[in-house]
């Protein structure tokens, strides 16, 4: 059966991640005033990141159940692309590395603060640290298909490297507005193409938008979504394997057995939690 | 005459013998046994899981018999303990946010109450059991299972279920879900309390039509429980998790003495 592999260190998965970093990313970002949509994409993968350090984590350090990948796209001319590593600070350049090295090498820690409930009703501020690997960067055109040449070619190496993990994780951050040369649907499938033995590699799609609209997560239907862009992504996205479809379902997502890896203006920070590296607790969120 | 107790524990293949995140705790003496499984996904679970066994096996302030209510009560001063355990100062930015999460342990607690009996003749009594989480009991008598508890069905088994948080005021939906269970036990009778990777094997066993315990209770040492349990993760009948089992068990008559207690010879 497909997508049962176990994540462990002897065995590990993988995570690439694809950010759009063009020009478009300037404009604003859903409801949330003063806020781009590159602020929302930086944000969005500085969480995943964190989350996944955080999960891999256990007393003595972080365990490498992941390889990482952070791939940045944009095209400052007609002529160029900039498709290639984006991590900031010590990691800069490199394609893939273990989650333990992500975890030890943040570009720096933010003290960033949330209300929280004080326990008598009321509201307080509470300040917690906030890692960044990935800052707001926009630069051009969007070379949507370039990046996912570009991700088919570093996985073949990586499952070819890896023939019994489960399969890698691409995500790809993006407003969806692909401006070079292709069809990004059929690039898409060619990633989906890749395999391991547990099963095809897994696209998943993080529409980030200037509509005004409730945030949608895992649908399974194209209906409803806002735009041509959102339709687009929506398509290349996989759908999720039995387990992760489990879990989200078991976790109040209202989820149908055809739902893709796909959110507009949220993240998918919970597909994370939702893969299984071991037991976790119900009342651990 | 009190029971007899033997403990085999095993770490997830892959895994060094000090990541081992179950716990087990055996006080034959006291007839007072329990078993925890620490949550992968939790940092420091083993330490909590090791506080949980030895609180439950050793501090007599908690009855199982006075319900769910005073657990609440009766887990923080060990919570505190959990918590002075960490080096905090020392952890990095991901260490610390881990383990302000909690860690998180299932708890397996199993004690027995002997009926008025002459010492050193085969006893009966009661027996009660406090669970959180999927660690489970089996209880067998004349070669059957007489009780699975909490879960009975290998299909209830999920890789996330209730479990007892090491933060204080994050158990309150948990507790809800915490399940207590008596009975009785006389001589000749078997007790096994398993982690949830062996009781899962335990009970496909059992609705398959075996006997999963002839095996178990045949184990006579440690060495021969790791060849065991190997054998089963290599053949992809039991899942790769760390694994406990305590075996419990009543001397039976025949086995044991041919005299018998005053209150069997008054029947």
């Amino acid at each position: 059966m497909a997508y049962t592999a176990e994540i462990s260190r002897l065995n590990p998965s993988c995570f690439l991640f694809l950010i759009d970093q063009s020009t478009s990313m300037d404009g604003p970002f859903g409801e949330s005033a003063g806020k781009r949509k590159a602020d929302g994409v930086a944000d969005a993968i500085n969480r995943l990141l964190q989350n996944l350090v955080v999960k891999c984590t256990k007393a003595e350090g972080v365990r490498n159940y992941y390889d990482v990948g952070v791939i940045g796209y944009s095209q400052p001319n007609e002529h160029d692309t900039n498709v290639g590593p984006a991590f900031a600070g010590a990691l800069a350049g490199k394609e893939f590395v273990p989650v333990s090295e992500v975890a030890n090498n943040p570009a720096r820690i933010e003290e960033r603060t949330r209300k929280v409930e004080d326990g008598a009703g009321g509201l307080v501020d509470q300040t917690f640290k906030f890692p960044v690997w990935f800052d707001p960067i926009t630069n051009g055109g969007t070379p949507m298909c370039e990046a996912l040449r570009f991700a088919c070619r570093v996985l073949e190496g990586w499952v070819n490297a890896h023939p019994s993990s489960y399969p890698p994780m691409v995500i790809n951050i993006t407003d969806g507005e692909s401006t070079d040369e292709g069809d990004p649907l059929q690039e898409g499938e060619r990633v989906k193409t890749l395999a391991t033995n547990d099963g095809n590699v897994l696209l998943f799609n993080c529409h980030i938008s200037s509509h005004v609209g409730s945030p949608i997560v895992f649908p399974d239907t194209k209906a409803g979504l806002p735009d041509k862009f959102a339709e687009l992504l929506f398509e290349m996205s996989s759908v999720l394997p039995q387990g992760l479809l489990a879990a989200a379902q078991s976790e109040g997502y209202v989820a149908g057995a055809e739902a893709r890896g796909f959110a507009f203006n949220a993240d998918l920070v919970d597909l994370i939690r939702f893969l299984d590296i071991g037991t976790r607790a119900s009342n651990l969120r | 005459m009190v029971c007899c107790a033997s403990t085999f524990w095993l770490s997830k293949a892959g895994n060094a013998p000090e990541e081992y995140e179950d716990a087990f705790q055996s006080v034959p003496l006291l007839e007072c046994f329990a078993i925890a499984d620490g949550a992968t996904e939790s940092s420091f679970a083993g330490e909590w899981a090791r506080i949980l066994v030895r609180a439950f096996a050793t501090d007599s302030s908690l009855t199982i018999a006075s319900g769910l209510e005073g657990l609440v009560k009766w887990l923080e001063p060990f919570q505190r303990e959990w918590f002075q355990t960490i080096n905090w100062e020392g952890l990095p930015w991901f260490a610390e946010e881990k383990a302000r999460a909690g860690a998180f342990s299932t708890l397996l607690g199993l004690n027995f109450e002997k009926r008025d009996c002459k010492k050193d003749l085969p006893t009966s009594g009661s027996w009660h059991a406090l669970a959180i989480g999927d660690s489970c009991l089996f209880q067998v008598r004349d070669d059957t299972l007489l009780r699975a508890f909490p879960l009975a069905r290998s299909e209830q088994f999920s890789n996330c279920p209730p479990l007892l948080s090491s933060k204080q005021g994050s158990n309150h939906g948990v507790l809800d879900q915490a399940c207590l269970a008596e009975g009785s036990y006389q001589p000749g009778d078997l007790f096994l309390l398993a982690t949830d990777a062996l009781a899962h094997w335990f009970l496909g066993q059992f609705e398959r039509g075996a006997k999963p315990w002839v095996e178990l209770s045949a184990i006579p040492e440690q060495a021969d429980f790791e060849m065991f349990v190997t054998q089963l993760r290599q053949e992809h009948l039991i899942r790769n998790d760390d694994t406990t089992l305590i075996l419990i068990t009543f001397p039976s008559i025949t086995s044991g003495s041919d005299e018998r207690t005053s209150e069997e010879k008054g029947s």
